[in-house]
């Protein structure tokens, strides 16, 4: 193909330096590094046993369920169109009841139920990817009933939290030998990660999260990467659930749907644009550890659950008018550059 | 590169396409030869766009044939599976991922779900070279699209296209943005292909470009194929009289034409001034237009798509701000005032009608008599409530002086057909007692009687005294009705001509830019496109 095109030489290999490069494509993970550390700061002042090492893997553990709805939502977030998935927090609470209230009192072994739980939530996300690109609901609307559906199945299957969970489970804030247990929940976060953004997948989504038109015309089948995504998120969803069953040593059908609104508060925190496109998955892990770090202070100064919950419903909606700002400002300078074009 | 040996490339039969009502495309007839840099011709609303996406894959024809390199297809299945047969677009609009790289741009939709299509050396490469190729050398394929000039955009999605293995490129409207200087490197680019066995299919609102590059021209006039003509054996004036469709014979041009406006009627003297623009300049690099309207005056604006016939309305009813210049209303007392605001248009007595229906103009769900009296309860209420009895009389005024209302005043306007719809729209407006009544293609969907209806209506408000800005996309539709049409090209008005004395083809002429055959007469009262 290359042929094709009237040669000219060729310039040399990199123009510019790889880190340049990696800083330009996350700069908008800036905010949410910043936060992170001053919000690490403040916590470490206000609290001097936040940086004690026992205190860690315990709070790593209760983070992580946060940590991982918010990538669970951050991917279609990121799919644009008003793509959204509300359904990641009762998707997460009913999978503890699936736990602890089916597959362990039907016999089935510790070695199955991790896979169990991950194909559940691939196909629940799957479902959810169906009626938006095919049957074409709004993705607000469709995944509004799935959440109402899990969020009602779990307190049906289980009207009041119990059950057991295997041990190994229970152990997650605890460590396997000598290595704490969530080390190895990031280990494979990461190892996720990384096959997920060293491919083309990437590309792909934020470009339909960019332009659909423009990435349809160009080949991509949009479709299918939506339905994928939603399946993807799913799956964060589902290990999100696992983690929960270890945490609350069971099924509680009501422990999930909080996590829905925090979720989409750590994408905000995480510097991605609610309208698709801009972002990245390490954007909402980031986002839902700030709001973790909010949280451990606002427990930390004795503050009421109530108003906890206030100080969510400031924060998502700072973060939001914060994103919008950000988002006008780039607007309005890349306008101005097209005027000099 | 391997180059089939192939007769013709491309052999598009009897394809036709329809929206609801509308057919797009009725019987288009295309031949397409290897090594050929083919132009496909016609003004707005000729089929050209729609014929465009069927060969892109987006749209599927309703019927007819279409055969690439010997193989007879129904359709083709997507847009990925016309660029593996070989069939790459250029479309119109630039389409891109703003937050994405170049890099990331130009290889869009070459990959797998999950794996790369290529390896990224492999894709440095082939990027450089296409942007080189079109005389980006020094463009970083790392920058975001968004921080990059239109023209570097457009030739972004152009390399898209050249670095899939074609064989046919298809280019529509895609040099708008681009200088002298790169539109040449693109032709030598594609002169360099044609001699590799390539085909070209492109369009342009451009005549000098059609002539300058293309091998043969197919023209489309309202979904049809008319002619296909080698360049060398047509003429400029040829080519626009097959657009036009004034060219077949001599006896259709004297017999098409509904009949023009009466004469005689005393506007330009009589009229008093009502509306002013002053080096009025639309675009950072187009000219200024300075031109007057008075009242009784019916001004046409034509142009192809996207020429700045729109933009235009919109700054002179208020909704866009022009990149400079002055707009000036003339109040009763003939006292100027700037037009800054819609509201402020408004209140000078400037109504806007829009162009699209049913997402600017009516709420589907209620009635026709809420849906003409939106626009009247800011008059009559008092303290806030609303004086029904008075609105009611004024729709009973308008439905019977207008002779157009027929529908019960209760019924949902949805229920209407589009030209009910349309009335009950100008309607609303024309209660308002405009002094100048700006519409934008209000005739769009509208059957032939409501038309003729229409027109009247028009002709009955010019007479009272009514300003009336009138855009629109039907050429004879504007010579009929305006007294004068002012033609728009890339942002500047390039023609200002007298509907009485002009023809179809000398407002085509205009709209391709071919100033060579646009009727060079400027009334006194206009000087519009006049530079500086």
């Amino acid at each position: 193909m290359a042929s094709v095109l009237s040669g000219q030489a060729r310039p040399p290999a990199l123009s510019s330096p790889a880190v340049a490069r990696l800083v330009r494509r996350n700069t908008y993970l800036a905010v949410p590094l910043a936060l992170l550390i001053a919000l690490f700061i403040a916590n470490a002042i206000v609290q001097p046993q936040f940086l004690s090492q026992q205190s860690w893997a315990a709070s790593m553990a209760v983070l992580c369920p946060t940590v991982l709805t918010a990538m669970a939502v951050t991917l279609p977030i990121l799919s644009g169109n008003g793509g959204i998935d509300l359904s990641v927090g009762p998707l997460a609470g009913f999978i503890t009841v699936l736990i602890a209230a089916v597959l362990v009192p039907a016999g089935i072994s510790s070695q199955l139920i991790i896979p169990i739980v991950i194909v559940f939530g691939l196909l629940s996300g799957a479902l959810n990817g169906v009626l938006i690109a095919y049957v074409r609901l709004p993705a607000i609307i469709a995944t509004l009933g799935m959440y109402l559906f899990y969020e009602g199945l779990g307190t049906e299957v289980l009207p009041e939290a119990g059950g057991s969970v295997p041990v190994w489970l229970v152990k997650l804030d605890g460590s396997y030998g000598p290595i704490p247990a969530v080390w190895v929940v990031f280990a494979v976060i990461a190892v996720v990660w990384l096959l997920l953004t060293r491919g083309s997948y990437p590309r792909n989504l934020l470009s339909v999260g960019g332009d659909e038109r423009a990435a349809y015309t160009a080949g991509v089948n949009v479709s299918r990467l939506r339905v994928v995504t939603y399946a993807l998120g799913g799956a964060f969803a589902a290990l999100a659930g696992l983690m929960l069953a270890g945490l609350i040593q069971g099924g509680d059908g009501t422990v999930g749907p909080p996590y829905t609104i925090s979720a989409i508060t750590a994408v905000a925190l995480g510097g991605i644009s609610l309208a698709g496109g801009r972002g990245g998955l390490l954007g909402g892990a980031l986002g839902g550890v700030v709001l973790f770090l909010i949280q451990e202070l606002l427990t930390d100064a004795k503050v009421s659950v109530y108003s906890v919950s206030v100080v969510n419903g400031v924060v998502l909606i700072l973060a939001l008018a914060l994103n919008g700002t950000a988002e006008y400002l780039r607007r309005k300078s890349a306008a101005a550059k097209q005027g000099q074009g | 590169m391997t180059t089939v040996d192939v007769a013709s490339r491309l052999d598009i039969e009897d394809l036709s396409r329809s929206f609801g009502e509308t057919k797009a495309l009725r019987s288009a007839t295309l031949r397409v030869a290897p090594g050929e840099i083919h132009s496909l011709a016609g003004e707005n609303g000729s089929g050209k766009s729609t014929l465009i996406k069927i060969l892109s894959g987006v749209l599927r024809p309703d019927s007819g044939t279409l055969t690439w390199e010997g193989d007879v297809k129904r359709h083709l299945t997507s847009p990925s599976g016309a660029q593996a047969m070989g069939i790459s677009t250029v479309f119109q609009e630039t389409l891109f991922a703003p937050e994405m790289t170049v890099r990331d741009n130009i290889f869009l939709g070459t990959d797998g779900l999950f794996r790369y299509g290529r390896r990224k050396g492999a894709e440095l490469d082939t990027a450089r070279q296409a942007l080189s190729g079109l005389g980006l050398d020094g463009l970083d394929v790392d920058r975001p699209m968004w921080m990059l000039s239109l023209a570097e955009r457009q030739l972004v999605t152009i390399a898209r296209a050249i670095v899939r293995p074609w064989r046919l490129l298809v280019l529509d409207e895609s040099t708008s943005a681009l200088d002298a200087q790169q539109r040449d490197r693109l032709f030598d680019y594609l002169r360099q292909a044609r001699s590799e066995g390539k085909s070209v299919l492109f369009t342009s609102h451009r005549m000098d470009e059609v002539l300058g590059l293309a091998d043969r021209i197919t023209v489309l006039r309202q979904g049809t194929t008319v002619t296909t003509l080698a360049v060398g054996e047509a003429s400029r004036r040829g080519i626009l009289g097959h657009m036009s469709g004034r060219a077949d014979t001599a006896g259709i041009v004297s017999a098409a034409p509904a009949p023009r406006r009466e004469e005689g009627r005393p506007r330009d003297a009589a009229g008093t001034l009502v509306l002013h623009t002053e080096e009025l300049t639309l675009r950072p690099s187009s000219q200024p237009i300075s031109l007057e309207v008075r009242a009784g005056e019916i001004l046409g604006l034509a142009g192809l798509e996207g020429q700045g016939q729109v933009e235009f309305v919109e700054c002179l009813s208020g909704l866009r701000k022009p990149v400079s210049g002055q707009l000036a209303a003339f109040g009763a007392n003939g006292t100027a005032h700037p037009v800054r605001s819609y509201g402020g248009a408004n209140r000078l007595g400037i109504r806007y009608v829009p162009r699209d229906r049913r997402h600017e103009g009516l709420f589907g769900p209620l009635s026709v008599f809420d849906n003409f009296a939106v626009t009247l309860w800011g008059d009559f209420n008092r303290f806030g409530l609303l004086r029904r009895q008075q609105v009611k009389k004024r729709f009973a005024d308008f439905a019977e002086s207008s002779r157009l209302v027929s529908a019960s005043p209760g019924r949902a306007i949805s229920t209407l057909s589009g030209g009910n719809q349309q009335k009950i729209l100008l309607g609303r407006w024309i209660a308002m007692r405009p002094r100048v009544l700006v519409v934008n293609d209000p005739l769009r969907g509208v059957d032939a009687n409501t038309k003729e209806e229409l027109y009247g209506l028009f002709r009955r408000l010019a007479a009272d005294g009514v300003a009336i800005i009138y855009l629109s996309t039907e050429i004879t539709e504007l010579l009929t009705l305006t007294d004068q049409v002012a033609v728009f090209h890339e942002g500047s008005v390039v023609a200002m001509l007298p509907s009485q004395t002009s023809s179809d083809t000398d407002v085509v002429a205009a709209m391709f830019g071919d100033e060579h055959h646009a009727n060079p007469q400027r009334p006194g009262t206009h000087q519009a496109g006049a530079g500086g």
